[in-house]
């Protein structure tokens, strides 16, 4: 038992150490609240990137037209441009941000992932170009069955 | 114990990572429909991974993950094959989940 407390002890130690390290690159949550509680799409954007005026080209999303389960919908999107970060939106749900990805030196920004959605709707992918466009792709799908449970 | 599954494959110079995190990703609403309290909602706020020290992924997320979501992910420039990719997910309450694997 001591031991035991003693491993799980060391190992939290490890675990708080290793944080701030590997971890705090930016902090989206932190740094820019707003971002995550905002309900709609354009607040979202103008929260994070202070502006809604959107290209819309280089950023390729792929997610199925009809989305069966709404408590797993794969969304695929990938850049070729020289991008500092990318966010995904939806609007189906109470507030708008998914997630925010920063890139780094070794992106290869082509990214999959499964979100969900409450009902139908539209995704929005907005890569912040290096140049300072806001690179965006937009895609409306169908929801069978929501996703957030009510 | 709650973890992350990491699969890394390197081809073509590129490695390709697949994460899967185990975790309810309770949404505000959920926790409200469920416990009676939105304060009950948890999620993953935060996901890295490394490579021998290095950073190669940086996201932070909401809610609206799936429950257990899966991460896909590519990088270039670092890591070899037996290198070890680690990753490391934060959740709202605070509580981290760690995850290794082997670029293969």
């Amino acid at each position: 038992m001591e031991r035991r407390k003693f491993l799980s002890m060391t190992l939290g130690a490890l675990a708080l150490a290793v944080v701030p390290a590997s971890v705090r690159a930016e902090d989206y949550r932190k740094s820019k609240p707003a971002v995550w509680t905002a309900h709609t799409v354009d607040d979202a954007i103008k929260a994070m990137y202070g502006s809604t005026a959107l290209t819309m080209e280089g950023v390729k999303l792929k997610a199925p037209d009809v989305a069966s389960n709404g408590g797993a919908i794969p969304v695929d999107f990938s850049t070729d441009k020289d991008v500092k970060t990318i966010a995904v939106f939806q609007d189906a749900n109470p507030e708008a941000a998914v997630l925010v990805v920063e890139t780094n030196k070794y992106s290869v920004n082509n990214y999959s992932i499964k979100i969900k959605m409450a009902k139908s709707g539209t995704i929005t992918i907005v890569a912040e170009g290096k140049d300072g466009k806001l690179y965006a792709a937009k895609k409306t799908l169908d929801v069978a069955l929501g996703g957030c449970e009510g | 114990m709650a973890g992350i599954k990491v699969k890394a494959k390197l081809k073509g110079g590129v490695v390709k990572v697949k994460a899967m995190v185990k975790h309810e990703m309770m949404t505000y609403n959920m926790a409200e429909k469920k416990t009676g309290s939105r304060d009950n909602a948890n999620f993953i706020t935060h996901l890295s991974a490394t490579v021998n020290g290095e950073t190669v992924l940086d996201m932070s997320t909401s809610q609206f993950l799936s429950k257990n979501p899966i991460f896909k992910f590519q990088f270039k420039g670092i890591g070899k094959k037996g290198d070890k990719i680690e990753m490391l997910a934060v959740d709202l309450k605070g509580k981290t989940y760690k995850g290794k694997g082997k670029i293969k």
